[in-house]
């Protein structure tokens, strides 16, 4: 442990910029961000609609505009899934790491575990790391990848019931609803899922902007440039 | 044994001439969803077929499937069971009873060797040996198995067969069974609701008298003629969920208005049945026109998804406690912007601390 | 033990030849009849099996209350929705919740619907078949038929030509070789009666009412969006009415009224031109035949039913009204209290399941049950395939209610005595009616034929109600009231966080209570005793009998091979066994261990 805590110490003071996070990704985290938030936005009100309003039906499309925001944002959602996928595999080392846990890895554990006791203020200074910490990274493939994709195939199998038995949707993803417990069931937990996205994007927030004025790494402004630096 | 008549000696002995005869299978053809080129198709089966027997078996349930099937407005429930199949057991409408009434089906599985359709209305019970059902003396498991064994293929009428319905919400005390999970060497047609429609099910049994076959079946085994599209999908009231427009509560203006029923828990957009195209009894009315939202009475395990008056309802898996996806995703998201807030202050805390103590140490 | 007296006082035997019927056929539900018959075939043992159970109040523990009209309506689909209605009295009982005068309204029309549906398909297509021969029907000669007809009823539906068509139907479906439900019954027995004639018009009329029967229920398919199992609301009922304002099409509108009053006239012109009239033609044949009487001469019981007035389920507002009559005294009636715990008590001793205490009678609201299934030690045959039951042990899937400790009939001809005890007038008209017409005496009711006969009467009053009924609703419209619905305590915050509530009244086979325990505004206990159960039940520990079991007694069979006397009194009282041996009344209790297959 004291000797976790000094190697991170000694590397620190020697850091030169890093280049993590190529255009790519970046933009990628930013599109994904935003279809989130209005997936999230839009699904909500879906599920609980607004007050209702008075009128004639034809005057209005408020359910149905908010059906097509979320569908567009889900297309949006689940095609830059899909290229960020493909830059992983393409793009430089970092870029790989949210497609994987390196669990084989004693070292990954150790700096798991190191996080962990960072946050709970058990150790003072973080185990090194250059783009993804063990625990951004846990937390990230966690909810990204494998929540990322139940909501691109549940999201999609829910769409398909609009567009109809046999349709690509309906042919792709319909399965999801028998195994899932049926058309309800799918959608509650699709509900659910959002919420895992609002609990990660809670925290993700709160840790990259504690990690600018608390670490000794750029964070926020990384994900913006790209660019890693060190403070001294 | 008289020789077998076919169904068009049939209609015609009964004084329907072919005109008429031919006016019947268009219209049961559109009726079934098809073109008017199978009317020919079915005029001809109908001609050339003898009465396909059809035994009626009764599990554990409420009888709710034989009531909706006599409601049958087109064809008349009369029509199908004297003229189109040959009922040769249904407990609850056969003359006979006793042993008088079990000897049909030995002579059905004799005569009729894998030419019969099983009929299955209910479910059986697999606990306590299956005695929670007793068919003269016997669990009513086995006479099921043995009846499927010598059929030709098997109806799953309503939800109680196709899927368990309400004897099998939890925890199912009795282990009551759909029928799929318990004869799995026959093709099983599930025609579920809670009942079915009726015109659905005389549709059904036609349809399977006249093509001699299947119809064709979605993943889950159901008919996609009447299965394949949600309520929601063609509901008279969508124009007002799509505007927004909804019920509150009951009898508030928007119900006097038929605005969408979605807020007080209708489960159409997520219920796979014929209720808002053919609608119930002689397409009179159906469960939203009357103002109350679908339960989703032909959906899989509906009992147990919770309430029937909320949009957003709780996960059948959980178990008996009350967790709606809104309720345990707040909780969560709640708690972790609580927990954020409390390790930001901890931080700051701990930040100023080793300020702190730097400063001493510098001193 | 050979031979005993029941503690009800009915002569029992055993010694005879034992006759199983099972299953018993044309019922709702799964039920078994074995009687001992004497040497001149005469029943002098008679024992009552529910052969099956579901369970459903474990189900419901934990749920919504709101929810639990939808479970409990799925208890029968015969007499569908006569659940639901109980189960919102009861929820609504126990929160205090007042319904609008409309929602009690379209209530009452929706169980009038049903009652006259669901009597009319008993007469004809679960019950006429005891007594009217198919296959002698094609003996007939139309004309005389028609002759007949006329002569009873001004029924339009009755020219030689129409009788000589359904005739030759029927000749050509028995041709075919394929019987279909006629297959394999008892065609020819002596215990027919009726001329050729009288079967061929009710063997027309058979076919006739198949197809009417679903226009009745239509009245639910407005109201209630469809039939069977309509949708209710607690609180009220769902559907709203608009008859002035924009979108009138989404609720009941000025169409749907009228739609519902051509169904009450055509229900009525049936009823009395088809159903009664071929009810008392046929009864004038078995005027001879008067056994079947069991405990409906002695221990009769109603809760009441159609409440006149909104929320009121007393005796100043039921229109066919609550009461208990005892060993035949019509002079007295006493009221009965569902929530009094010393007056209804269910017995388990010979049912399948456990009591701490095996022979005490505990109140829907104490109630405790574990199933228990084990045959008695006299049983004939194994676990899995019995031959013979022991009625001295456990028999039965039904428990055994008992009203102040006493076995009591219910249904149409035990509310109908009620009724004419207490002097109702229009009650009192209709009887006395039917009496002068078949010129038989009073206790002529008492019997297979009475509560056939009671129940036609009933059929009629219910369809001449409907129009009673829904002229009240169209005059409270007029003055400006359309709600259907009252909201307040619809939210589980608004209510009590401990209460019990009881709701009861008249389902088309008889008194029908449903007990619920709200705890936090989720189901605690529920229990439901129904009408089934208390008409079939086991023996109780005092040795009182059910009254199927009285009824069957000293009943002779033309052949014991052909059970059809069973099925004629066993048919009278319109079995529905889903409806009875769901009975569990859970009480936190976890159930017994059962063995998996």
């Amino acid at each position: 442990m004291a000797s976790t805590a000094s190697d991170s110490l000694e590397k620190r003071h020697h850091r030169k910029p890093l280049y993590v996070f190529e255009a790519p990704v970046r933009i990628w985290h930013w599109v994904h961000a935003l279809s989130i938030v209005v997936l999230a936005v839009t699904g909500y009100l879906i599920a609980n609609p607004l007050p209702s309003i008075g009128g004639e039906a034809s005057e209005h499309f408020l359910m149905g505009n908010l059906r097509m925001i979320h569908f567009i944002a889900g297309y949006v959602f689940a095609i830059g899934f899909a290229v960020r996928i493909y830059f992983g595999l393409v793009g430089n080392k970092y870029s790989r790491e949210l497609l994987y846990l390196p669990v084989w890895r004693r070292e990954w554990w150790r700096d798991l575990f190191g996080e962990v006791r960072y946050y709970l203020f058990l150790q003072r200074d973080p185990p090194h790391s250059d783009a993804h910490n063990a625990l951004a990274q846990a937390a990230m493939w966690f909810v990204n990848i494998l929540v990322g994709v139940f909501m691109i195939v549940s999201g999609f199998a829910l769409y398909g019931e609009g567009l109809g038995l046999g349709t690509w949707a309906d042919t792709w993803f319909g399965w999801a609803i028998p195994l899932f417990g049926g058309s309800q069931q799918l959608r509650m937990l699709h509900i659910l899922g959002m919420w895992l996205f609002i609990v990660f994007s809670i925290i993700h927030i709160y840790m990259a902007v504690r990690a600018d004025i608390m670490g000794s790494q750029s964070s926020v402004s990384s994900i913006i440039s790209g660019w890693r630096t060190y403070k001294d | 044994m008289p020789s077998r008549e076919t169904f068009y000696e049939v209609m015609r002995q009964h004084g329907i001439t072919r005109r008429s005869f031919l006016k019947f299978c268009s219209l049961t053809a559109a009726g079934l969803g098809l073109g008017p080129e199978f009317a020919g198709k079915f005029a001809h089966a109908l001609e050339t077929k003898p009465r396909t027997p059809v035994i009626w078996l009764h599990g554990l349930e409420c009888t709710c499937c034989t009531e909706s099937f006599i409601r049958s407005g087109n064809p008349l429930a009369g029509d199908v069971v004297l003229s189109m199949i040959s009922l040769d057991y249904d407990d609850t409408l056969m003359a006979a009873a006793g042993h008088q009434a079990e000897e049909l089906l030995e002579q059905t599985v004799e005569k009729y060797d894998g030419q019969y359709i099983l009929a299955c209305e209910g479910n059986p019970p697999l606990n306590e040996d299956g005695m929670y059902c007793i068919q003269a003396g016997k669990p009513y498991v086995e006479k099921l198995r043995h009846m499927a064994d010598h059929c030709k293929a098997i109806i799953a009428w309503g939800s109680c067969a196709s899927w368990g319905c309400v004897q099998a919400a939890r925890p199912n005390p009795t282990r009551a069974t759909p029928i799929h999970k318990v004869i799995t060497d026959k093709p099983v047609v599930k025609v579920p609701g809670c009942p079915p429609i009726a015109e659905v099910m005389t549709g059904v049994i036609t349809y399977m008298i006249a093509f001699d076959r299947l119809p064709e079946l979605d993943r889950q085994g159901r008919p996609k003629m009447f299965y394949s599209q949600r309520l929601h999908d063609k509901c008279y009231r969508r124009p007002h969920f799509d505007a927004g427009q909804f019920v509150e509560r009951f009898d508030d203006e928007g119900a006097r208005k038929g605005y969408c029923l979605y807020k007080v828990g209708c489960k159409g957009p997520t219920t796979y049945n014929a209720c808002s195209t053919v609608e119930w009894n002689d397409g009179l009315s159906w469960p939203v026109k009357s103002g109350h939202g679908c339960l989703g009475c032909a959906e899989d395990n509906f009992w147990d998804k919770g309430s029937f008056y909320s949009a957003v309802t709780n996960f059948g898996a959980m178990g008996g406690a009350e967790a709606s996806a809104d309720k345990v995703g707040g909780i969560l998201a709640g708690a972790a912007a609580v927990g954020v807030a409390a390790h930001a202050a901890a931080s700051a805390v701990s930040r100023i601390r080793s300020r702190n103590s730097e400063e001493v140490r510098h001193d | 033990m050979t031979e005993t007296t029941s503690a009800n006082g009915f002569a029992l035997d055993d010694s005879g030849q034992r006759v199983v019927v099972d299953p018993v056929c044309r019922i709702e539900g799964h039920l078994r009849i074995e009687v001992n018959v004497d040497e001149n075939n005469t029943i002098r043992n008679a024992v009552s099996t529910g052969n099956m159970w579901r369970g459903l109040e474990v189900i419901l523990k934990g749920r919504d209350p709101r929810d639990a009209w939808a479970f409990t309506e799925r208890i029968c689909g015969v007499c569908t929705g006569v659940h639901a209605l109980a189960s919102c009295r009861a929820v609504e009982d126990a929160i205090g919740i007042e319904i609008p005068r409309n929602a009690n309204s379209i209530r009452n029309l929706m169980m009038l619907a049903q009652y006259t549906q669901d009597h009319l398909v008993h007469f004809y297509h679960l019950h006429a078949l005891d007594w009217v021969d198919v296959v002698s029907a094609l003996n007939a000669d139309p004309a005389a038929t028609s002759a007949l007809q006329q002569s009873i009823s001004p029924w339009p539906k009755s020219s030689p030509g129409y009788f000589r068509d359904i005739q030759n139907q029927i000749k050509r479906f028995v041709e075919s070789g394929q019987l279909g439900p006629f297959a394999n019954a008892y065609w020819g027995s002596p215990a027919y009666k009726l001329p050729a004639e009288a079967n061929l018009m009710a063997v027309t009329h058979y076919l006739e009412a198949l197809n009417f029967q679903k226009e009745i229920v239509k009245i639910h398919t407005i109201f209630g969006g469809r039939n069977p199992h309509p949708n209710w609301l607690v609180g009220g009922m769902p559907c709203s009415i608009n008859i002035d304002d924009t979108g009138a099409v989404g609720a009941v509108n000025m169409t749907w009224l009228n739609k519902v009053s051509d169904i009450i006239n055509s229900s009525i012109a049936f009823v009395d031109q088809v159903y009664i009239p071929d009810l008392k033609a046929i009864a004038s044949f078995y005027k001879d035949w008067l056994h079947g009487g069991g405990l409906s001469g002695k221990n009769v019981m109603a809760y009441g039913e159609f409440p006149a007035i909104a929320n009121n389920y007393t005796n100043e507002s039921w229109m066919l009204p609550n009461g208990a009559i005892l060993d035949g005294d019509l002079s007295t009636v006493h009221d009965v209290d569902p929530r009094d715990t010393e007056q209804i008590r269910e017995f388990v001793t010979h049912s399948w399941y456990d009591y701490p205490d095996p022979d005490a009678g505990l109140h829907p609201w104490e109630g405790i049950t574990e199933p228990k299934f084990e045959l008695g030690p006299n049983a004939k045959g194994t676990k899995t395939n019995i031959e013979a039951l022991d009625e001295g042990g456990k028999y039965s899937w039904l428990k055994a209610p008992r009203w102040r400790g006493h076995a009591m009939e219910v249904g149409p001809l035990a509310r109908y005595l009620v009724a004419y005890a207490r002097g109702q007038e229009d009650i009192k008209e209709q009887v006395d009616s039917l009496l002068r017409d078949l010129d038989v005496p009073v206790t002529a009711l008492f019997s297979t034929l009475g509560r056939t006969a009671a129940r036609g009467l009933e059929c009629s009053w219910a369809a001449h109600k409907m129009r009673t009924v829904y002229d009240d609703m169209m005059a409270n419209i007029k003055a400006g009231d359309s709600a259907t619905a009252n909201m307040q305590l619809w939210e589980p915050e608004t209510w009590p966080a401990d209460t019990r509530g009881v709701g009861f009244g008249e389902a088309p086979r008889g008194a029908l209570g449903h007990w619920i325990h709200i705890q936090e505004g989720k189901i605690a206990n529920y229990q439901a005793v129904v009408p089934t159960t208390w008409n079939a039940s086991p023996r109780d520990p005092q040795g009182n009998i059910g009254a199927y079991e009285a009824a069957l007694l000293g009943t002779p069979m033309a052949d014991p091979e052909q059970p059809l006397e069973i099925l004629r009194t066993i048919h009278s009282f319109d079995p529905c066994l889903a409806c009875a041996s769901h009975i569990i009344a859970p009480d936190g209790q976890e159930l017994a261990q059962v063995k998996i297959r």
